[in-house]
């Protein structure tokens, strides 16, 4: 596989070494995600669009890197895609039902979009088949769920209120498989690569936190990694967003960023290849990788301390204990998730 | 990499110097290669300036390249590298500090070196003897 797809051991080891960073994996794992890379079989993945607006397959396809995500593409098989397969109608049809019996019990069921519950589902069908029933029958055999995308993680917009369609994330209908969320609208496209090369390699999906989020990408807060953090430990913040302040980059807090409290690796992968985010863009971050960010008291640009910064009175106790706190917030975070896999679930 | 400038260098670059001492004593002593991502950690820049500059410059020094460039030195220590790991948009992936005899990046593969043989052997205008099967 690797003669043809034009890959050395060096390239397949530098990709390890890469993605054991981005997993924030020991170095030392590197050979043996390698290993693992080169001696394992395509794994079949079946991508099932719910509720959606297709912003999280573009996102896939924006890879950062073409070599990568050709590298990437060695690695899967992605048997069923109704936005990228040619076939269509029942040609399509048939072709999910053969790929659900060739791989029953091993493939991995991606999911983007909400589930409408409401009226039996009827908001949302694919051949004239709810989706809520599609993931009823195609999750019980498969190896693991990636719930891609805010939608598929915890209902997303479609579930901001009032809801008419009664949009529940994936972990709502289905309790008994083991599930990642890939939340963010769209998702960071390098949090879902690095998720399939773990799973891939070592055959187990990666630790988790409390939302079922990879720890390693979401194990900090935006905050945590922002490059303006320096800015609001020192109590540095814009006011408007054509002030001084603004223009020197100072903190965005106060026009509502929701960095504080919202887990993604946007300030670390950052987008389009590498080039910004939306804080060095000159917005504050809408925190829509968070459950019903689209709902949040205030909106998105009333500050999280409720209209108004710290006071700049408790600029120095800020100062001092911001560094401290987000330095080892930052540290422990990170290692924390170091922690080698321990072997195949499958 | 993220700008942690505003944390204080000398502790930090105590620390990490530590745990490369310790990295070396195992590879000493079990031949284990290991290695520390600098990239995970809290490091400001002026950090690893001065971590680099306390390690030094070796004798060996290569740079490989495949889907961007790694360049990989050794330090004035023998045995401890400094490589660093870049895409092909020239963004740092990696930036390691590894303990081995040569890092694991530089070590030529036997199938790649197969398929090595068999381009080799098309540059020749004589016919090679094949090993014995």
């Amino acid at each position: 596989m690797l003669g043809k797809s034009g890959f050395s051991r060096r390239g397949l080891l530098k990709f390890s070494i890469a993605m054991t960073a981005s997993l924030a994996l020991p170095p030392g794992v590197a050979s043996a995600m390698a290993a693992n890379l080169a001696q394992a079989r395509r794994q079949s993945v079946i991508w099932l669009s719910f509720q959606e607006c297709t912003g999280c397959l573009e996102t896939l396809l924006r890879t950062s890197s073409p070599t990568i995500a050709a590298l990437i593409f060695d690695y899967i098989s992605l048997d069923y895609q109704e936005a990228l397969m040619s076939a269509a109608g029942s040609a399509a049809e048939l072709t999910l039902r053969q790929a659900v019996a060739a791989n029953r019990g091993k493939y991995l069921l991606a999911i983007d979009g909400s589930v409408p519950v409401a009226d039996g589902g009827v908001y949302s069908l694919t051949g004239g088949q709810a989706n809520v029933s599609m993931l009823q029958q195609f999750a019980p055999d498969a190896a693991a769920i990636l719930a891609i995308g805010t939608c598929a993680a915890y209902g997303g917009i479609p579930k901001a209120y009032p809801n008419p369609t009664g949009a529940v994330g994936v972990e709502d209908v289905i309790t008994n498989k083991p599930i990642v969320n890939i939340p963010g609208c769209p998702p960071v496209p390098e949090v879902l690569s690095g998720v399939l090369v773990y799973f891939v390699s070592f055959g187990r999906l990666p630790d988790l936190d409390d939302r079922k989020r990879p720890l390693a990408y979401f194990g900090t807060t935006i905050h945590d990694q922002c490059y303006r953090r320096p800015f609001y430990d020192q109590g540095k913040f814009a006011k408007s967003f054509d002030d001084e302040g603004a223009r020197q980059g100072w903190c965005l807090f106060e026009l509502g960023c929701k960095g504080p409290t919202t887990h993604n690796a946007c300030a670390s992968l950052k987008w389009n290849d590498n080039t910004s985010f939306p804080i060095e863009s000159g917005h504050g971050c809408l925190g829509c990788s968070e459950p019903d960010f689209w709902d949040q008291e205030g909106g998105f640009y009333t500050s999280l301390a409720g209209g108004k910064g710290p006071g700049w009175e408790d600029t120095g106790i800020a100062a001092a204990g911001g560094i401290a706190v987000g330095a080892a917030a930052a540290f422990a975070a990170r290692h924390k998730t170091a922690k080698p896999p321990q072997g195949p679930q499958k | 990499m993220q700008n942690f400038d505003f944390l204080g260098d000398d502790g930090l670059v105590d620390a990490l110097l530590m745990e490369a001492a310790d990295l070396m004593q195992d590879f000493i002593s079990y031949g284990r290669a290991g290695s520390i991502d600098l990239l995970g950690l809290p490091l400001s820049a002026s950090c690893l300036a001065a971590l680099e500059a306390r390690l030094g410059q070796g004798e060996v020094a290569a740079t490989v390249s495949i889907s961007g460039e790694s360049q990989t030195r050794e330090t004035a220590i023998h045995g401890l590298w400094w490589t660093r790991h870049a895409d092909e948009t020239g963004r740092v992936v990696a930036l390691l500090i590894e303990v081995a005899a040569v890092p694991e990046i530089l070590r030529a593969d036997r199938e790649d070196m197969a398929r090595g043989l068999r381009r080799l052997r098309g540059l020749t205008n004589f016919r090679l003897a094949r090993p014995a099967s």
